[in-house]
């Protein structure tokens, strides 16, 4: 592992501890990764040994997650000298298995996701507000503007990240800015709603806009409310997409058939 | 104990422990001027010798990482390159410090846009950044403190060294002892360094038009103002 440094590192490598389904935990860790180009196409992962070791499962449970990824056609491995387990990162593959996560969770689920990002970016941008230096400010319009001009689904999707990201870090926080990172990590594994509704990126943006707008009046209860109403509105989102797939067939109804 | 001569006591010890700081870059500093190293600079190849990151672990030691970031020379097709070194912050283990350096990934850090690197391009002289969480290189609350290095008159890229602010901090108020003078320590930015006042929190920023309970006062060789206050206290109730 070569180009991932710091919180990012930490938190993609971080042990895992969701329940009895541990590989698929890693293959959704990984392709959460991927889809927030924390690991870049062509990437090779740490060792079978090391990564088990980062990620506090086995060895056999890693071995599954890996040949889950295989299957999927998000890692190659390749064999023999100069040999190892490669990053291939596949929008498809990508879209597909945060639909099949989509149809795990249930809609309370998502509220607590929700709920949670809104106490975390919330304060994160009520802090902001007292203490982004006027070069952390203009750091965060770059990023919006990014975000709009971003054209594929996961540019867009890494520069939402970085805006929350570096929100954190405005507030002088390690540790929100840890959370953020961790919180990134598990809505990377959901649907991009733009990428349903593509209209849905400038109501992002111009929300976005508005808090930085905020911030940078150093009016923090502004800041904060215009953070929490927009991650309940995302949340929403989420959930109406998740309920939609139901109406729809689709991967939820199919496997309570069969 | 040399910088603070003829300064106030807490300037003094402050000029104190960023000189010394600042003589750890500058052994930094020294080794990128080797001969074997300017071949490296010139050639996009190592630069600093293995005993530089040995420095990190002498038992003084404030700083938890240093080293070199190389200016990228496109027209040499040279990139960016990093010889940064940390140790663990449970002491011992030193490891080369890996940042993501493709522009496409949400980790992504330019470098050459961060102050620690663009205020010693621009001005040719040292520089303090922080606090700051840095997000994209170690994760931690830190100060960095930063020179430029001249190859032959030309800008060749940046040494320095990341201390804690936490670890700053312990340092200071132990050097300061039974002093109970309240005053805060501000940067450029107007942020917070060190505050022995609680109703200033270290990270935050002052307050436009709230000026302290004497003059400032500039503290030598950093873009830091040292400056008196009166908070009295909060838990007389």
């Amino acid at each position: 592992m070569q180009l991932l440094s710091g919180d990012a590192r930490r938190a993609v490598f971080a042990p895992l501890h969701d329940g009895a389904l541990r590989s698929e935990a890693v293959v959704r860790r990984v392709g959460s990764a991927i889809a927030l180009g924390l690991l870049g196409d062509g990437e090779q992962l740490p060792t079978e040994t090391e990564l088990a070791t980062l990620l506090n499962v086995s060895t056999m449970t890693l071995r599954e997650a890996l040949a889950e990824l295989r299957k999927l056609g998000l890692v190659d491995t390749r064999r023999g000298r100069g040999g190892g387990s490669f990053v291939r990162a596949r929008d498809d593959v990508l879209g597909a298995l945060a639909d099949t996560r989509l149809a795990d969770l249930g809609t309370t689920d998502l509220r607590e996701l929700g709920d949670v990002h809104a106490a975390v970016a919330g304060a994160a941008a009520r802090l902001a507000a007292a203490r982004a230096s006027r070069t952390e400010i203009a750091r965060l319009r770059d990023i919006v503007d990014r975000l709009a001009r971003a054209e594929s689904v996961p540019g867009q999707r890494r520069a939402e990240g970085r805006y929350y990201i570096e929100l954190a870090a405005c507030a002088q926080s390690v540790r929100l800015t840890m959370q953020e990172m961790d919180l990134h990590l598990e809505l990377g594994q959901l649907p991009w709603p733009p990428a349903h509704a593509p209209e849905l990126l400038g109501v992002i943006v111009a929300s976005h806009r508005a808090v930085v707008d905020a911030i940078a009046a150093r009016d923090a209860a502004t800041a904060r409310a215009l953070t929490e109403g927009h991650i309940e509105t995302r949340t929403l989102w989420s959930i109406e997409l998740r309920l939609r797939a139901v109406a729809a067939g689709g991967p939820v109804a199919r496997r309570e058939v069969s | 104990m040399t910088g603070g001569r003829g300064l106030p006591p807490v300037p003094a010890a402050v000029t104190d422990v960023v000189e010394r700081v600042f003589a750890t870059v500058g052994e930094v500093h020294q080794a990128a001027l080797r001969p074997q190293a300017r071949t490296g600079l010139r050639h996009g190849g190592a630069v600093l010798g293995d005993d530089v990151r040995e420095v990190l672990l002498r038992p003084d030691q404030l700083a938890v990482g240093l080293g070199l970031v190389v200016a990228p020379r496109p027209e040499r097709r040279l990139p960016l390159r990093l010889e940064w070194w940390q140790v663990d912050p449970d002491g011992g283990h030193l490891h080369a410090l890996e940042p993501d350096l493709r522009p496409t990934s949400l980790g992504y850090y330019d470098y050459t846009a961060a102050e620690w690197f663009d205020v010693p391009r621009r001005t040719g002289r040292r520089h303090v950044v922080g606090p700051y969480v840095d997000v994209h290189g170690t994760g931690r609350y830190l100060l960095t403190l930063t020179e430029p290095v001249l190859i032959d008159g030309e800008f060749a890229g940046v040494v320095g060294a990341d201390v804690p602010v936490r670890r700053f901090e312990t340092h200071l108020l132990a050097e300061l002892g039974a002093d109970r003078t309240q005053f805060l320590l501000v940067n450029d930015e107007d942020r917070v360094v060190l505050s022995t006042s609680a109703r200033r929190l270290v990270g935050g920023l002052l307050p436009p038009g709230q000026p302290g309970s004497g003059p400032a006062a500039a503290v030598p060789g950093v873009p830091w103002r040292f400056l008196p206050v009166d908070d009295g206290t909060l838990l007389d109730g």
